[in-house]
């Protein structure tokens, strides 16, 4: 009679674990998993841009080491940028003609390393007394298991104010584009497109 | 469809006074009316958000819930009492929008969701006997409930969690598929509330939910 309890029970705590395991964003399209991130100076004047130039390729950080690139996905990335801002009233001009502005554009990766231990750890390295020395060992159920996180940063520079005690350009518009999709080329003109559509202080004209 | 015909053809049955008339077979009270004894429920919940819960963070009913309780139905009297361990789950996609968080502007589709893992201990007062084949009962519980607040911008995730007080005021009833028997259904409404302030949540928890639930009992 118990027994035939318990297994009911135990099916029944089953069943609701089972319910537990979920994936909220497996229904998410590729465009969905975008997000665009953008913040400005807010003290800067705009009106007071009329020039731009962009940089020729793209800047490849990846933890402490960088590059540059220019692939397919990069140049139409940094053309979305020129159609983009002239469409808000900038010139397009070459870097050496003195722009008031400068674009750059970054592709960012972070790699982080993880550990996980078991749950016996050095945690709990005070309560047995401490008082013979002696650690832990870490056999082999020590794991370790890495992460790693792309985005682009694309940044608006003022040449026009240089910040000379500390000499500096003042960043004064920056956007971040995170997700999924963000390494496919069918997807850069949307994304470039909405990094500057929810950023309208910058229009000029 | 036919345990409903059968639940409702007893019940009038018993209102008719046909037991009555029955030939007493056994002159002994049931060993659930003389011995406290067991009952374990499993149950199937859907739960609708209410209050400034469903205003500011989610307002659409989940069907993902589910819950086990067992309770001990105390002899000479019309009280139950037991313990319950649930899961609830509510989750809402937000068409991309944009947020400010500080002085950055963010365009996101929100998915907004909400889990919890309520643990309660609950008292059940039934208004009529242990056979009957009807057992209404108004329910009180309160315990804590671990809250697992995940807000997703696109795919990425902000987390919180948390350890906190919950309580809850229920009414229902349990169906005994046979009288004497061991097995039945129970059907139960009730609100749920969780004290959890983060972000969106501002004034706690609240839902109502409403179960279906298959009993045992034994002693």
């Amino acid at each position: 009679m118990l027994k035939k309890a318990s297994t009911f029970a135990l099916l029944a705590i089953t069943l609701g674990l089972a319910s537990c395991s979920k994936d909220p964003i497996g229904d998410l399209s590729t465009e969905e998993s975008l997000v665009y991130v953008t913040n400005h100076d807010k003290s800067a004047n705009y009106t007071q841009y009329k020039t731009f130039s962009i940089v020729d390729s793209v800047l490849i950080v990846e933890n402490d080491r960088s590059g540059t690139s220019l692939d397919d996905i990069d140049r139409s990335l940094l053309q979305r940028i020129i159609t983009n801002m002239q469409s808000l009233g900038y010139t397009y001009v070459s870097p050496k003609s003195k722009p008031d502005v400068g674009i750059n554009a970054s592709w960012i990766t972070n790699t982080y390393l993880n550990a996980v231990s078991q749950p016996i750890s050095s945690y709990y390295g005070g309560y047995w007394g401490g008082g013979g020395g002696y650690g832990y060992g870490y056999p082999s159920y020590y794991s370790y298991y890495e992460t790693s996180e792309s985005y682009w940063l694309i940044s608006m520079v003022d040449f026009k104010h240089p910040n000379t005690t500390d000499k500096t350009y003042n960043v004064v518009w920056d956007a971040q584009i995170r997700g999924g999709g963000i390494g496919d080329s069918q997807y850069i003109d949307k994304m470039v497109d909405s990094i500057f559509g929810q950023s309208g202080y910058l229009k000029i004209n | 469809m036919k345990k409903a015909i059968v639940i409702i053809a007893l019940v009038l049955a018993g209102f008719s006074g046909f037991a009555q008339e029955a030939p007493k077979l056994y002159t002994l009270p049931s060993p659930f009316d003389r011995y406290t004894h067991y009952l374990a429920t499993a149950r199937l919940m859907g739960a609708m958000p209410i209050g400034s819960f469903a205003d500011s963070y989610i307002d659409k009913a989940s069907f993902q819930n589910a819950s086990v309780s067992i309770e001990w139905v105390l002899r000479n009297s019309p009280l139950s009492i037991g313990g319950e361990i649930g899961s609830t789950y509510f989750q809402k996609k937000i068409p991309r929008a944009l947020y400010q968080n500080g002085d950055e502007t963010v365009s996101a589709v929100q998915t907004r969701t909400l889990s919890q893992y309520p643990i309660e201990l609950f008292g059940n007062y039934h208004l009529l006997g242990k056979n009957s084949t009807i057992q209404p009962y108004v329910q009180l519980s309160g315990g804590v409930s671990i809250v697992d607040y995940t807000l997703y911008y696109g795919s990425l995730t902000t987390q919180h969690q948390k350890v906190a007080p919950k309580y809850g005021v229920g009414v229902g009833s349990k169906f005994l598929f046979k009288k004497d028997g061991s097995f039945g259904i129970d059907v139960r409404v009730k609100y749920d509330g969780t004290s959890y302030k983060h972000e969106y949540i501002e004034k706690g928890v609240s839902s109502v939910n409403g179960s279906v639930g298959v009993f045992y009992r034994w002693w």
